[in-house]
């Protein structure tokens, strides 16, 4: 019986649908821009943070800070695309970090420890892939249990100690240089942003993987191979949650058994849905996710630099995403309801 | 009206139009206290649109309504009123929790019997219990609802919207069935019916909607039936018989304009090599078909729900593996159990339900139109967007889908139009065989219309077009032939000049033959 009412409605209202106001359709797209900028404006002439907001010192320590957390929601962005959650991308980043970091401490050459910490991502992101699509565990739970499962590796070998032996200066010198004032470490992330958001707009694999998460069964009907791209997302996911990895080795010179994790996944998977409340309303996208990183990278550093308690950022950022993603329903609803 | 005894409930000149499409002109039912009435009518003749208008989903334009007396305007029905009247509903669905327990399925929607602030259990088990015995439902309480039968489940569904009810001349209810026996192999329909007949002896007033004969023939007290919009007639339960039945139904009106190209495109492809050869291809446990048709023909499947029609297009997809057979297309044989090998190979699916199997709601139109070739697109390491754009652009014009711009999504176009978008979508492939599973289902006129014409164009352009349709007036209009599939067999292979919709009916209907899940 609903089904009829409902196509009813739905003539009813392609026949009345009216284009969407303007102003609206940029507000939605741009708030979150918006605030960005007035965020950054308000710490860089406050009279308690001007003085050290607006260095070239604390702008490229903020940006380069973000590496971890940026490649992170990045690597999330592919199992979201098609419907699929991966809650080990920042145990992986964790684990390769430790492996690389173990490695060269056991004085394995830079370039085969760098191998080694992206092999993990990649037999991680291979089992991951078996278990969701050959097995058929539910993705949360097969990488729920992963991520579980990798802390308990780290700390076996590290024993809760850092590893600072061994890290070689090309390394951390990559970490903490840059070019023209742009650290390396931001120029990585954004070519690594501009590369995702080609896959995803621009390349029949992208494509797929979206059909995918709009409607799984149709995308099966219309001979799209789900197992092979819902199991390469998770591939995807755990490679580049292990270039994370790396770059927190190469970022903080030591290999921390602490840095990364799951409180690493939850914040990229925040910044996934506060991004996808911008840019593309509705929908997981690139930019909206880096916009999503840069205001609460901005808040927190602000906030900090104020003297502000450290707890303060959790309760900021935790609270910019509902908040957000609250305004961004009840947008979207008025929008579908005209 | 010349009755005695005061009807259970009667609807009297109820009229109903969608959009200026009448679909209710003036119906009249009467139902006897304690009595099966059966409603009957082809699709579109009316009859769910008159369920919703007592159950209060539909509001009607005219009319008045009635039950044990409390007589109300049809346009003020509305659920609070027929729940407080009495009208209880069970749908083809029965919206039973299989993982809970029989008794917890009977006293759901309620208040939980309760002591302390705790369920008191012995107090549900005890009344689900006493259910059960009324109803004569050979299940325990505890037993999971998973473990019944289809047909057991069912009366569990009828047990539960009849439990306020007491047995004898105080019963205040009327049962509305959809469908009951639609998914139940014909000796648990049997059982089914049976167990209505005591019901109905009991006091209870049950009306029954249905498109099987079995259903109503010896089972029912009187018919309605109704027929484009209209009652056709109401027979008194000596002259329910099929044929009477089946002559109500079709009507003796002129069917819609048949498809005018025909039956040219069929006999001039006639004598060149079968384009669709399916041979032994499993449609039950028991059954398999074998068939051929020839380039430019649409042949039409008919078949009761059950019948093993839908399968058959799944089997030929290979999206329900086949464990038995071949599906040929020209010289080729097709890999069984692989999309991507009947894709490859010229063949297209557009599935029944378009929400679950067919539809991406979210995404834009353009998308879903490109989606089964979107490698066409890859040029110089990119999609090309804007080509994308403007072949949806040309597609909607040339299939009149009234959309408001290809970046729009399919969610925000009408039923028809969706149903067009899917159907643009694979005939842009070219496709040598078409597979169409109830293509104009939820369609209106126009679209249908439409809808029609394209799959004309598509056979005359040499594809084989396979039409499942539960409308056999669509397939009378539509094909150059129709193979009638009762029990997953094929029984009959009509010619284009004996098809209508008496022939049909009464061959896919007529004989008890047990229901294959579909």
């Amino acid at each position: 019986m609903p089904v009829a009412t409902r196509n009813t409605q739905e003539v009813h209202s392609a026949a009345t649908t009216k284009p969407r106001p303007a102003v609206r359709l940029v507000l939605e797209r741009y708030s979150l821009l918006l605030l960005v900028i007035a965020v950054f404006i308000f710490f860089a002439t406050w009279s308690r943070t001007h003085a050290t907001f607006l260095t070239a010192q604390n702008l490229q320590n903020v940006a380069a800070d973000q590496t971890p957390l940026v490649l992170v929601a990045l690597a999330s962005l592919f199992p979201l695309l098609c419907g699929e959650f991966d809650l080990s991308a920042g145990a992986v980043a964790t684990m390769s970090q430790i492996a690389a970091g173990y490695s060269l401490a056991h004085g394995t050459p830079l370039p085969a420890a760098v191998a080694i910490g992206l092999g993990i991502g990649l037999v991680v992101g291979g089992i991951n892939a078996t278990l969701v699509t050959r097995v058929g565990v539910n993705g949360i739970i097969t990488t729920l249990g992963m991520a579980t499962l990798l802390t308990g590796l780290v700390t076996w070998r590290t024993g809760g100690q850092n590893i600072v032996e061994g890290i070689p200066e090309e390394l951390t010198s990559f970490g903490s240089n840059g070019i023209a004032g742009i650290p390396a470490l931001t120029i990585l992330v954004v070519a690594a942003g501009l590369v995702v958001a080609y896959v995803f707009a621009l390349t029949p694999a992208g494509r797929k993987l979206t059909m995918i998460g709009s409607n799984r069964q149709a995308a099966a009907l219309v001979g799209i191979g789900v197992p092979k791209y819902v199991g390469s997302a998770f591939v995807v996911s755990a490679l580049l949650a292990s270039v994370a990895g790396i770059t927190m080795l190469a970022r903080n010179g030591i290999a921390s058994p602490q840095a990364g994790g799951t409180a690493l996944t939850l914040q990229a998977l925040s910044a996934a849905f506060l991004g996808a409340t911008a840019i593309r309303p509705g929908r997981f996208n690139v930019a909206g996710t880096f916009i999503a990183i840069s205001l609460i990278a901005i808040s927190v550093a602000g906030l900090s630099l104020a003297g502000v308690a450290g707890w303060v950022s959790d309760v900021f950022n935790g609270a910019a995403l509902v908040v957000a993603v609250a305004a961004s329903t009840l947008i979207g609803r008025h929008r579908t309801t005209h | 009206m010349t009755t005695k005894v005061e009807p259970a409930l009667y609807a009297r000149g109820v009229r109903k139009s969608f959009d200026a499409n009448p679909a209710l002109r003036g119906v009249d039912l009467e139902v006897a206290r304690g009595s099966i009435h059966a409603l009957l009518g082809g699709n579109g003749s009316g009859k769910s649109t008159l369920i919703k208008i007592l159950a209060g989903v539909h509001t009607a334009d005219d009319g008045s309504l009635s039950v044990h007396g409390s007589e109300i305007d049809a346009r003020r029905a509305n659920p609070v009123w027929a729940a407080r009247v009495g009208l209880r509903f069970v749908h083809q669905d029965l919206g039973l929790f299989g993982t809970l327990s029989v008794g917890e399925n009977l006293v759901a929607g309620r208040r939980y019997a309760s002591r302390f602030g705790r369920i008191d259990w012995p107090a549900v088990r005890h009344h689900a219990g006493r259910l059960l015995d009324r109803f004569g439902i050979p299940a325990r309480p505890e037993q999971r609802l998973d473990e019944l039968s289809q047909a057991e489940r069912t009366l569990v569904a009828i047990a539960r919207a009849l439990r306020d009810d007491e047995p004898g001349e105080a019963v205040r209810t009327v049962l509305v069935l959809d469908e009951p026996t639609s998914c139940l192999p014909a000796d648990q329909a049997a059982w089914l019916l049976d167990a209505l007949r005591g019901y109905a002896a009991d006091g209870h007033t049950i009306v029954m909607v249905s498109h099987r004969l079995n259903d109503v023939v010896g089972v029912a007290h009187a018919a309605t039936v109704l027929r484009d919009g209209q009652n056709a007639a109401t027979l008194p339960e000596a002259e329910i018989t099929e044929d009477r039945i089946i002559e109500l139904i079709a009507g003796g009106q002129a069917l819609p304009p048949r498809r005018s190209t025909a039956p040219g495109g069929a006999s001039t492809a006639a004598g060149t090599a079968a384009t669709l050869r399916v041979a032994g291809v499993r449609t039950g446990t028991h059954s398999s078909v074998t068939f051929e048709c020839r380039p430019g023909e649409i042949v039409g499947i008919a078949g009761m729900l059950g019948s093993g029609r839908s399968r058959l297009l799944r089997s030929i997809f290979g999206a329900q593996d086949r464990a038995s057979g071949t599906v040929s297309v020209g010289d080729r044989a097709i890999r069984p159990g692989s999309i991507r090998a009947a894709i490859a190979d010229g063949i297209a699916y557009v599935p029944e339900n378009r929400a679950c199997d067919a539809a991406f709601p979210d995404q834009p139109i353009q998308a879903n139109m490109s989606v089964v070739g979107i490698g066409s697109y890859w040029r110089g390491l990119r999609l090309r967007l804007r080509r994308e754009r403007c072949d949806a652009r040309r597609d909607s014009a040339r299939f009149h889908i009234a959309a408001g711009g290809a970046s729009h999504p399919l969610a925000s176009l009408s039923g028809g139009n969706q149903q067009k978008v899917i159907l643009a979508r694979w005939l842009r492939t070219g496709p040598r065989v078409l597979l169409l599973d109830e293509p104009t289902q939820g369609v209106d006129v126009r679209a249908r219309a439409e809808i029609h014409a394209l799959i004309g164009a598509a056979a005359a352009d040499g594809a084989v077009a396979l039409v499942v349709s539960s409308d056999f007036a669509e397939l009378a209009a539509l094909c150059d032939r129709v193979l009638v599939l009762r029990g997953g067999e094929i029984v009959a292979d009509l010619p284009r000049a004996e098809l209508s919709e008496h022939t049909l009916t009464s061959l896919a209907a007529k004989a008890a033959a047990p229901a294959i899940p579909d």
